[in-house]
């Protein structure tokens, strides 16, 4: 029952993201459409696409930037857009492009940004400017893009906000950072915090979230686990045989490709048992089988435009 | 050769509307003051009387310079166009070359342009180029507004020169500016420092007795000393020419010399952490305009004291028939008197305050261009308290200004022994406040409906007006058309009752397109750049 939007149920159970129908029109461009989208509290749910897809834009309208052509987003339960600054309260926030003001240093901008939420958890804060190696009294002109991006994810996980909304937050980080940024996650998720991460790293999504959402010109083309979402892909068997290959074919949902004068590659959907009633007849070297990375699901919808394209 | 080609199609596309704009005030200001001077003094007597009345006035010198000949058209264009305009045009200078130069570096795009196959050379010299062929479109527009006036031809293009010549230098001082700071902003405060240094030193020659000689120590001294329609010296032509070759020179040699993206003032990038106004957004925005709140005051607080000291030189010497029924229908038949001078010039504090509200609505839209605005709101922050309470910062700053100038037109006049009482004074600075507050409703409103081009309409709404103030009477238009900006409403105090119909008017239009501003900024989507 997990993912299913309680509606007018008990604080524990409402929903920490829900959108029904949710669109966006910008004039002629369509950038969101029909977005229904359920987030439970404590998941880290990971929302990916490529340029363009209309990530930036759910987030806007998430946080109430924008205003909803038609559909409405509720975080905990409050409207979004009509009750922006309720919804906030449980709210942080880290932007794709870090925009701060940068005559402040990252010290200050620590300071204003708690004022402006409320509270902070100050020593925590300090524990993760000595992680992400931040040098505080640097004006925020004076800093790079990665280092700028590290006072966002500083002050966000810092506020202990019950919902952490992240659009691409490692863009600018060091593969070090990066590390810094998975361990800031998984203390997040121990603390019960809700984190949806929008990313293109697909590796990320893929080491730190319990779901996954692929969005695709401003629609969800797939949602689940990451086991389910492999469930409905092709896994990769590789087979060395102890003489040359034979021929294997006819089988309906395997794909046959060569990969040696020994070797085959079979791609296949849905259950192997039926290759691998085939395959015992022949004396094989070496098998190896392969669950699909999460890269080759999201490249299977991009590619496959004449698969199942509509969500 | 087609990099630096591209490089100049550049700046003067960034550059389109600015210069545009200025173009065609040069245009219609050039028009209308040979046009308004023949309307006003038909007759010779009049042109002597009024040479010997206004003329010879030190308040008015101030603005315009020392006048060399007010009984031609011609002459009196020269010295009341002539000397005005080549501060406008020095203004346009310099904001020409440092948002070409500084500004693109500020922005990051100087990066990505001298990453392509062209050197910092011929890159800084396709600017420069850029910005002449801008400068020789401000001489054409100058020229092209005088000769409608049917002045001869071959004076507006003199004249249009001399009045010209100072956009160049300091656009030179411009380009130099952008090498020494390492900021946009900072850039823009050295340039215009030393714009208001030379203001200064003008009106100090033109002033002061026998201190003429320091006029050829500013560039807008030069320009008086061309003496267009008088006794022209082009051969005086060469100081400006020398001044532009050695400031672009100077910041050339810097340009190819220095690091990308660095100054040689270079700012200080670390320090102590100071949590004072960082309580709230308001408190912020308070803390990061401080400098140029200061700027603002130091100023106006400036000028209004030395307006104050001058308000007793002018004497009741015979004044035109028809120039009295003109002051009458400007709204002052009193100038003789210090309170009925210091009326006059309120109007320009009135115009500087306007200005200084659409500044403030310009640097909120900045922020929301800048995507502060998308930062900001992602936090528990509503947009209409958020919005009102910028809009209470910027009437009190414009409240600020307002008290700061009356102390010291006060302070000024007191030190000449004038009658003119601190009450009406203060009085004379709240009578700025309505109108400065209409426009911050105006700017507000065309923020929320039109974010990106919001600061255009601003600045453009107060010129318009103010310009409509000063030339619509002259150009024979309609009572109802002249009524139709604000200016013509604002009683001329202290020489003038104060007009509280009219005041109250303004606040209630003012309040009414604010409150409509903030609702509808609360509606729309964030805009970015």
């Amino acid at each position: 029952m997990k993912g299913s939007g309680a509606k007018g149920g008990s604080a524990t159970t409402t929903a920490a993201i829900e959108t029904q129908g949710l669109t966006k029109r910008y004039s002629a461009t369509l950038a969101l459409d029909g977005l229904n989208l359920t987030v439970t509290p404590g998941e880290v749910y990971g929302y990916l696409g490529p340029n363009g897809a209309g990530k930036t834009t759910t987030i806007r309208l998430l946080l109430g930037l924008h205003r909803p052509t038609a559909g409405r987003a509720a975080l905990f339960g409050v409207d979004a857009w009509g009750d922006a600054v309720a919804a906030h309260r449980r709210v942080a926030y880290v932007a794709g492009e870090p925009f701060l003001w940068p005559a402040l240093t990252s010290a200050e901008t620590f300071e204003y940004m708690a004022r402006l939420h409320g509270s902070t958890d100050r020593a925590y804060r300090d524990l993760l400017v000595e992680r992400f190696q931040l040098d505080t009294n640097k004006k925020v002109r004076a800093l790079s893009k990665g280092n700028r991006q590290k006072v966002q994810l500083v002050a966000a996980f810092a506020s202990r906000a019950d919902l952490l909304i992240l659009d691409e937050p490692t863009s600018g980080l060091d593969p070090l950072m990066e590390m810094a940024f998975r361990q800031t996650v998984e203390e997040a998720r121990a603390c019960g915090q809700t984190v949806f991460l929008s990313s293109h790293i697909l590796s990320e999504v893929e080491a730190l979230c319990d779901r996954v959402g692929i969005l695709r010109e401003g629609r969800l083309v797939d949602e689940g686990t990451l086991a389910e979402l492999r469930h409905l892909s092709a896994q990769t068997i590789d087979v060395v045989f102890a003489g040359p290959a034979p021929t294997i074919g006819g089988l309906s949902g395997v794909a046959v490709e060569r990969t040696g004068p020994n070797g085959l590659r079979f791609e296949v959907s849905g259950s192997p048992q039926r290759l691998l009633e085939q395959l015992v007849r022949y004396p094989i070297a070496s098998l190896t089988s392969r669950e699909p990375s999460l890269e080759e699901i999201f490249l299977h919808h991009y590619d496959a435009r004449d698969g199942r394209g509509s969500g | 050769m087609a990099p630096a080609r591209a490089i100049a199609r550049r700046t003067l596309a960034d550059a389109r509307i600015r210069d545009g704009c200025f173009a065609l005030f040069f245009v219609l200001f050039a028009f209308a003051n040979p046009v308004g001077y023949r309307h006003t003094y038909p007759t010779l007597a009049e042109r002597v009387a009024f040479a010997h009345s206004f003329g010879t006035n030190k308040a008015v010198e101030l603005f315009y310079g020392a006048p060399r000949d007010l009984l031609s058209v011609g002459g009196f264009t020269a010295w009341r166009f002539g000397g005005f305009a080549a501060v406008i045009t020095a203004i346009w200078g310099l904001l020409a070359a440092v948002r070409a130069l500084r500004g693109e570096e500020d922005a990051g795009r100087q990066e990505l342009v001298l990453a392509g196959a062209v050197s910092r050379r011929s890159a800084y010299l396709a600017v420069v180029a850029a910005i002449s062929i801008s400068g020789v479109l401000m001489w054409l527009a100058i020229a092209l507004g005088l000769a409608a006036a049917r002045l001869p031809v071959g004076g507006s293009a003199y004249l249009a020169l001399v009045t010209v010549a100072p956009a160049f230098v300091f656009a030179g001082v411009g380009a130099l500016a952008s090498q020494l700071a390492s900021s946009r902003r900072l850039a823009l405060e050295i340039a215009v420092a030393v714009l208001a240094a030379c203001f200064l030193l003008r009106v100090v020659a033109d002033l002061g007795s026998g201190l003429g000689w320091l006029r050829w120590g500013t560039p807008l001294g030069w320009s008086e000393e061309l003496r267009a329609f008088a006794d022209p010296r082009p051969a005086v032509l060469v100081l400006p020419l020398l001044a532009t070759a050695l400031l672009f020179a100077c910041a050339g040699l810097l340009a190819v010399r220095r690091d990308v993206g660095s100054g040689l003032f270079e700012a200080r990038d670390t320090a102590a952490p100071d949590y004072r106004l960082l309580s709230s957004p308001t408190a912020l925005a308070f803390r990061l305009s401080r400098g140029s709140l200061l700027t603002w005051l130091a100023g106006m607080g400036v000028f209004a004291g030395i307006i104050g000291t001058l308000s007793t030189s002018f004497t009741t010497a015979n004044i035109s028939a028809n120039l009295r029924d003109q002051l009458h229908k400007l709204g002052g038949a009193t100038i003789t008197t210090p309170a009925g001078a210091l009326g006059f010039y309120f109007l320009l504090f009135v115009l500087a305050i306007s200005l200084y509200a659409c500044s403030q609505v310009g640097s909120i839209r900045r922020e929301e261009a800048d995507q502060q605005l998308e930062t900001l709101f992602a936090f528990p922050v509503g947009r209409r308290g958020w919005l009102l309470n910028r809009l209470a910062l910027a009437t009190a700053g414009a409240a600020a200004l307002a008290l700061t100038t009356a102390l010291l037109a006060w302070a000024g006049a007191a030190s000449q022994h004038a009658h003119v009482s601190l009450a009406r004074l203060l009085e004379a600075g709240a009578n700025c406040l309505p109108t400065a507050l209409l426009f911050l409703g105006l700017a507000t409103l065309a923020f929320s409906f039109l974010p990106r081009a919001s600061s255009g309409i601003a600045y453009g709404l107060v010129t318009i007006a103010f310009v409509w103030e000063l030339f619509g009477s002259l150009l024979g238009a309609p009572n109802w058309l002249l009524n139709a900006t604000p200016f013509q409403h604002v009683g001329l105090v202290p020489g003038q009752p104060f007009r509280a119909a009219a005041a109250a008017a303004m606040l209630a239009i003012a309040g009414a397109a604010g409150l409509v501003g903030i609702y509808v900024f609360s509606r729309r989507d964030l805009a970015g750049a």
